[in-house]
């Protein structure tokens, strides 16, 4: 009996963190790649905005590639020709719109090492924003689900898969965590609690009180695939000074990171725009901290 | 597997079938089994042979080595075991749509115990005496030792006298929940309420016997029982059963009271809970679990596939057709059906399920008729999955219905079907509160 692979709800921020990959020896098994939570991601269920898209191959060949971005990053993700079903979605949806996709794990290797993650689609299906916000609220849990299993394995001394496995963990399980511990050490429990606090923080707008912790969610690159997007955070950046103008001192950088945070900005993006506004002459650093539009 | 590694399996064959087929076509064939399909080696060199008339025993294989059921270790692909027959019994399977008789049992020695198979009716074999089991290979199922005489092996009696250690013949009960029983467990301890019994009269091997049959439960989930003596069992009582034995009918755990079984009136610890309801699991504890009756999951639908929408149906025998001709009654006049089989996810795991013509129209809107009329306009079906799509991936749904396993993993046959509302806020607010309580 083949039990069919589960489809992990895993937010960019995670996915695009991971690097290490378990090739299966056996014929015809999956691979798997291995999150830094111990998640191990053969099929995944993944939902945002879709950003851009682009056919890469021809009119009666095509092949998508996209973008869509959750609260913490991008996903990538390449539709191939033997993906009809999705081609053909794809085809149809623009961009921006929410899309949720169910696709396989693809990894790519850069001539320095690095590791990029990309997603090759088995469905991709317009949703509305409620279905989005359902996806992020899973996606939270789960999340939250690996990083407490994490601190429960990171309590059993020197632990192995068999001890685990004796604590109540299920083998997938121990078996993600003590790979995942191998490969990369203890994770970075505030990163990933700041991502699943950001989330959930996203559809309870309410409750947007700055707990104070690190901001540096998205390590992910993102230039991958698709090339640069200064232009967009440049004019993101630009109606934010404008809307948010206080006077002689314009905006200060603690709201505009807090705000560009909320749109999916990593804090290295929000400079990158700045200096561009700045370069272009269509803002200035009225004082340091600040940033103000001309 | 690539060509180097199949060329020394591919020269063999060609030894075998005396250069009768040309090493291209073996070499063709052999990678087609293997690679394409996925068989295993043996299975596809049996098959190749017999395809193109070569002979049994030209086929090298090695000489088999004797060891106890102690040292098997899982996967020997040609042994010889010398045992003593536990329990056996000849049972009616149906395998690529014939009808076939097998052996099937329990043997042990000194150093353990493992069930076997005699894939052919061949021979009488009795309980307690020894028999030396030659060729035979190995394999688990559940991490249980399985020994299989397939068409090499023979079994012959043996004067050997084989003494079964303690434990095999005090068979200790393990105790389990019901949805926690599995195809394949022996010996379990079992509690639970009668929901429902009746009498049946069955035939087995030639001989009348009556079964008490029904459904029983306790607060994780529901099983069929079968009593084979009557242990005057009451609709509404609860009973402890020991010694009992799992068998599944398609992954479904069936609950078995044989000549071992012990039953016993017990206080009910359920209270006064209602145990005739659907029990909710989780998708990974039915995957784990491989079936069971009147389960209850949710998930989001994250797959629509092949065999959705518009089907047609053999008006005779109720089976899905293509191209108007039914395998069992040739040319016919199809019906008109709609479907739809979709992936079930949620997040722990994943299961097939089958929702009705009822269902489809209720979850889509997309009733029957509409889908007949606009296959008609497209001069199409097909367009009636892709009209469907859209309207069922993603959602959330609560399927009630039984699961059973085939081997594509396990399937509900949905009952009941509704979309799930999920309070996102009210869960946010009560995930974050336990995030934020953690910081």
């Amino acid at each position: 009996m083949n039990a069919r692979e589960t489809a992990w709800r895993v937010f960019a921020g995670e996915l695009n963190s991971s690097s290490l990959e378990i090739k299966s020896e056996e014929e015809k098994s999956p691979s798997y790649l291995v999150t830094p939570l111990g998640a191990k991601l053969n099929r995944i269920l993944i939902a945002g905005v879709l950003l851009d898209k682009e056919n890469t191959g021809t009119e009666e060949e095509p092949m998508w590639r996209g973008r869509i971005q959750d609260v913490s990053g991008n996903f990538f993700i390449n539709v191939g020709r033997f993906q009809p079903n999705a081609a053909a979605s794809m085809a149809d949806i623009e961009a921006p719109s929410y899309v949720a996709v169910v696709g396989k794990v693809r990894t790519y290797t850069a001539d320095d090492g690095r590791v990029f993650v990309t997603v090759r689609p088995e469905t991709v299906t317009n949703i509305d924003e409620r279905t989005r916000n359902l996806w992020v609220l899973e996606a939270a849990q789960s999340t939250w689900d690996r990083l407490v299993r994490m601190k429960d394995a990171l309590r059993v001394q020197n632990a192995g898969r068999q001890d685990l496995v004796n604590k109540g963990f299920s083998q997938e399980d121990a078996d993600g965590i003590i790979s995942a511990l191998e490969h990369y050490g203890i994770p970075e429990s505030s990163k990933y609690l700041k991502l699943v606090q950001n989330s959930l923080r996203m559809l309870l707008p309410d409750r947007n009180i700055d707990l104070g912790l690190p901001e540096d969610i998205a390590d992910a690159p993102d230039e991958i695939v698709l090339g640069e997007d200064t232009g967009k955070g440049k004019e993101f950046l630009l109606s934010l000074l404008e809307a948010m103008d206080m006077g002689e001192l314009g905006v200060s950088m603690d709201v505009i990171l807090k705000k560009a945070a909320e749109n999916g900005m990593s804090p290295e993006e929000v400079e990158e725009a700045s200096d561009a506004l700045m370069d272009d002459g269509l803002a200035y650093e009225p004082k340091v901290g600040f940033l103000k539009a001309i | 597997m690539n060509k180097e590694e199949l060329t020394p399996h591919v020269e063999e064959l060609k030894r075998v079938l005396e250069e009768k087929v040309t090493e291209k076509e073996l070499m063709d064939e052999l990678d087609k089994y293997v690679n394409e399909y996925g068989v295993d080696m043996e299975s596809a060199k049996r098959a190749i042979r017999r395809k193109f008339g070569g002979e049994e025993s030209g086929f090298v294989t090695g000489n088999a080595v004797s060891k106890k059921i102690g040292d098997l270790a899982g996967n020997e692909p040609n042994v010889d075991i010398t045992a003593r027959v536990v329990y056996v019994e000849k049972k009616q399977i149906r395998a690529r749509g014939e009808d076939k008789t097998i052996i099937s049992g329990i043997l042990g020695d000194d150093t353990g115990t493992a069930s076997f198979t005699i894939w052919s009716d061949s021979y009488d074999l009795e309980k307690g005496s020894v028999y030396i089991f030659k060729n035979a290979y190995i394999k688990t199922w559940n991490d249980r030792i399985q020994v299989n005489m397939g068409s090499r092996g023979v079994v012959e009696k043996s004067d050997a006298t084989i003494d079964l250690p303690e434990r095999t013949i005090s068979y200790t009960s393990v105790e389990s929940k019901i949805g926690g029983l599995k195809e394949g467990m022996g010996n379990v301890s079992v509690t639970g309420r009668i929901l429902s019994v009746e009498e049946r009269n069955v035939n087995v091997r030639g001989e009348d016997k009556i079964v008490y049959s029904g459904l029983m439960a306790d607060d994780t989930g529901k099983v069929q029982f079968s009593a084979w003596n009557d242990h005057n069992l009451k609709e509404g009582e609860t009973i402890l059963i020991t010694n009992a034995y799992i068998r599944g009918w398609k992954g479904i755990p069936q609950l078995n009271i044989g000549d071992r079984s012990e039953v016993s009136r017990v206080d009910d610890p359920f209270g006064s809970a209602d145990l005739d309801i659907s029990s909710n699991k989780t998708l990974r504890e039915v995957s784990e679990s491989g079936g069971g009756l009147d389960i209850t999951v949710s998930g989001l639908v994250v797959d629509l596939r092949g065999g959705s929408g518009l089907i047609f149906r053999c008006p005779q025998c109720n089976r899905s057709v293509l191209g108007g001709e039914c395998t069992n009654h040739g040319k016919i006049d199809p019906v008109h059906d709609l479907r739809m089989k979709i992936v079930l996810d949620d997040g722990s795991g994943a299961i097939g399920a089958v929702l009705n013509r009822e269902l489809t129209e209720k979850l889509t809107g997309v009733t029957l008729e509409n889908a007949v009329s606009l296959s008609k306009a497209r001069g199409e079906s097909g367009i009636i999955a892709r009209e469907i799509a859209p309207k069922i991936l993603m959602k959330r749904l609560v399927l009630r219905g039984n699961v059973m396993s085939d081997e594509y993993g396990p399937m509900m046959i949905v009952s009941e079907a509704d979309t799930e509302e999920v309070d996102i806020e009210k869960a946010a607010t009560k995930l974050l509160d336990v995030v934020e309580g953690a910081l």
